[in-house]
């Protein structure tokens, strides 16, 4: 039987950006953490693996792509062990200043350059549908196409019957019912199923699983990264950021109403 | 001599690609889909057209012809079927691409662009080799004009391993929130479904669209999808922005950049939302939003 494997992004945090004094991004101040679709990710794959895949292994795959390492491993670490807490049995985590700052391509070619180097011939290969720093969404789809294999975009509902994948694929204007068949790769949306958090047990567990780092030196064809990211500037809206306030509900709603009237945006 | 390849499924699509592809020498088009392969030969170019619309029948068509004519830049405007198609040429090929970009720049050998990153937080501007693919943001290209001269149209055939077994449209909710004026807009801070007619009622007397955060469509449907604002949701730019029981989380505000005026209710004075609007009150939406309404009603109708 095979395995299933789950790609896993240790993410700058956007709810914790910080710009500098001439406004571009601190990236040295943001944290990373475990990108959240790819939580519902490996949600979904514990439960294929239990529903369908028993007995098969569930690896998961992160490239650190925001450096310097020695500096964000604690938190690389900490986004691969949550994956493990969850159910993921071994990690893999390509790390290396060689592809820091990384792109996709850096990203997607040393995925599957793990995926050789040793030897996991997956069922099913997981991610979520779009990380929470790029959110462009393209790496399992790179990966597939790497592999040769079919690709499920956004999918809300996955089944397994015999040999063939049975997804419901979440589009803007309607919902596709496709079947595909396994090996595959999947992306997954938010909505595919809730994320259950880890217990105690699990989290005591997940520091005695294997995480294999992995250097550039030790895969090959790893493509190194063709973006150069030349500036980032944090988006500055500038809000009033006036707070209302009334002795009663009355005079607070007259006070709003007051503004907004003030502000041209309705007529009183 | 460079070339380009445009790939969409509408002709509106298609002529606001071109405007970028064709400052790239000859260009060739993609048409898929329900699409009027005729009408798009009248921007002079070669049209190739498969009838599906699938993601997978779209990567194979667009693989052939990428193959034939090796072009300098693949570009498209961003869809979720696009984003399926073009991840995959773009890996079969190490080429570099990027979503929802604008203020593309072309110059010698590479390709220069602006996007939203860190769930919209921030702007990151970027420099790329060609070739490349680049999946435009909506409505931020102005569309390429038709031409004199007439292209021909090729009619591809292509199988893919995937099948589409069936398809149901979604529900609409018959608003076009990305084009509203005035918009309230609800959030996890409403109970249940019912209490969503403070909200109705408020929107009533404001002339206003009705809109939703994420988990209120997509989580809990209690509203259709057209209603829901964000990152993943609509873009919109409406002159009043009313967030009512809406935290304010990086993807929800990465919906409301371009809002003229917001104004936020919330019974957390340490929600993230205040420190994102103009106006905010802290109160309990139950007992505010009811006032606020009747209030509106004796000023504005009165
Ligand atoms: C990749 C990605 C994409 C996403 N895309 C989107 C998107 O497009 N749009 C989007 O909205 N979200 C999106 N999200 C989800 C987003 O991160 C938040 O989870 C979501 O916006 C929270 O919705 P909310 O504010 O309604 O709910 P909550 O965060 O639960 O906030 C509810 C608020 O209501 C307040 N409240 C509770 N009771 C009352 C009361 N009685 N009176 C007044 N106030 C009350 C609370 O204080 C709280 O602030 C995305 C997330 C990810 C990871």
């Amino acid at each position: 039987m095979g395995d299933i494997v789950v790609l896993l992004k240790p993410a700058l945090n956007p709810e914790m950006i910080r710009g500098t004094p001439e406004g571009s991004v601190d990236f040295d101040y943001m944290p990373l953490k475990l990108s959240d679709i790819d939580r519902n990710a490996v949600e979904e794959a514990v439960r294929i693996r239990d529903q369908y895949l028993k007995g098969s292994k569930i690896y998961s795959i992160s490239v650190a792509t925001w450096g310097p390492v020695a500096k964000r491993d604690k938190d690389i670490k900490m986004a691969v062990q949550e994956g493990l807490a969850k159910g993921v049995d071994e990690a893999y985590i390509v790390e290396d200043d060689l592809i820091t700052p990384g792109d996709q391509v850096t990203t997607a070619s040393a995925i599957v350059a793990v995926l050789r180097k040793f030897n996991i011939k997956p069922d099913i290969i997981l991610a979520g549908e779009a990380t929470i720093d790029g959110f462009s969404g393209q790496v399992a789809g790179r990966v597939a196409a790497k592999l040769d294999l079919p690709y499920v975009s956004f999918a809300r509902k996955i089944d397994i019957k015999g040999n063939t994948l049975v997804a419901e694929r979440d589009v803007e204007d309607y919902v596709e019912v496709v079947e595909a068949p396994l090996p595959a790769v999947v992306s997954v949306t938010r909505e595919i199923n809730s994320p259950r958090p880890p217990t105690l047990i699990q989290i005591r567990m997940a520091s005695r699983k294997p995480q294999h780092v992995v250097k550039l030196s030790d895969l090959s064809d790893v493509v190194t990264p063709k973006k150069k990211l030349s500036a980032a500037r944090v988006l500055a809206v500038k809000r009033k950021q006036v707070m209302i306030e009334g002795k009663t509900l009355e005079e607070t709603a007259d006070k709003l109403i007051d503004a907004l009237v003030s502000e041209g945006v309705i007529k009183a | 001599m460079a070339s380009s390849l445009v790939v969409g499924g509408s002709e509106d699509d298609i002529a606001e690609a071109l405007t970028i592809a064709r400052q790239l020498g000859s260009v060739h088009i993609v048409a898929y889909g329900n699409v009027n392969a005729a009408s798009l030969a009248e921007y002079g170019h070669i049209v190739y057209h498969i009838a599906q619309d699938d993601p997978e029948s779209i990567f194979k068509a667009v693989k052939e012809i990428y193959d034939q004519v090796k072009p300098s830049l693949v570009v498209a405007l961003t869809s979720k079927n696009l984003k399926d198609a073009l991840s995959r040429l773009a890996g079969l090929y190490d080429l570099p691409m990027a979503t929802e970009v604008f203020n593309v720049k072309l110059s010698g050998d590479q390709v220069s662009y602006t996007r939203g990153f860190l769930s919209g937080r921030a702007l990151e501007d970027d420099v790329v080799p060609l070739p490349a693919v680049l999946l435009l943001a909506a409505r931020k290209t102005p569309k390429a004009q038709k031409s004199q001269s007439k292209g021909d149209v090729k009619e591809l055939t292509v199988t893919p391993s995937i099948k589409v077994v069936e398809r149901r449209p979604k529900e609409r909710g018959g608003v076009n929130i990305e084009a509203a004026e005035i918009i309230v807009s609800v959030g996890r801070g409403f109970r249940s479904k019912d209490d969503l007619k403070l909200a109705f009622d408020l929107a009533e007397v404001l002339n206003a669209q009705i809109g939703c955060s994420r988990p209120v469509a997509a989580d809990l449907k209690w509203l259709s999808e057209d209603h829901w604002v964000g990152l993943s949701g609509h873009k919109v730019a409406p002159k009043l922005y009313m967030a009512i029981g809406i935290s304010g989380a990086p993807q929800h505000l990465a919906g409301i950049t371009d809002a003229k005026l917001v104004v936020a209710i919330n019974n957390d004075k340490s929600a993230p939302i205040f420190k994102n609007c103009d106006y905010g009150v802290v109160a309990d939406l139950y007992q505010f939003v009811p006032v606020l309404t009747k209030r509106l009603r004796e000023r504005l109708h009165k």
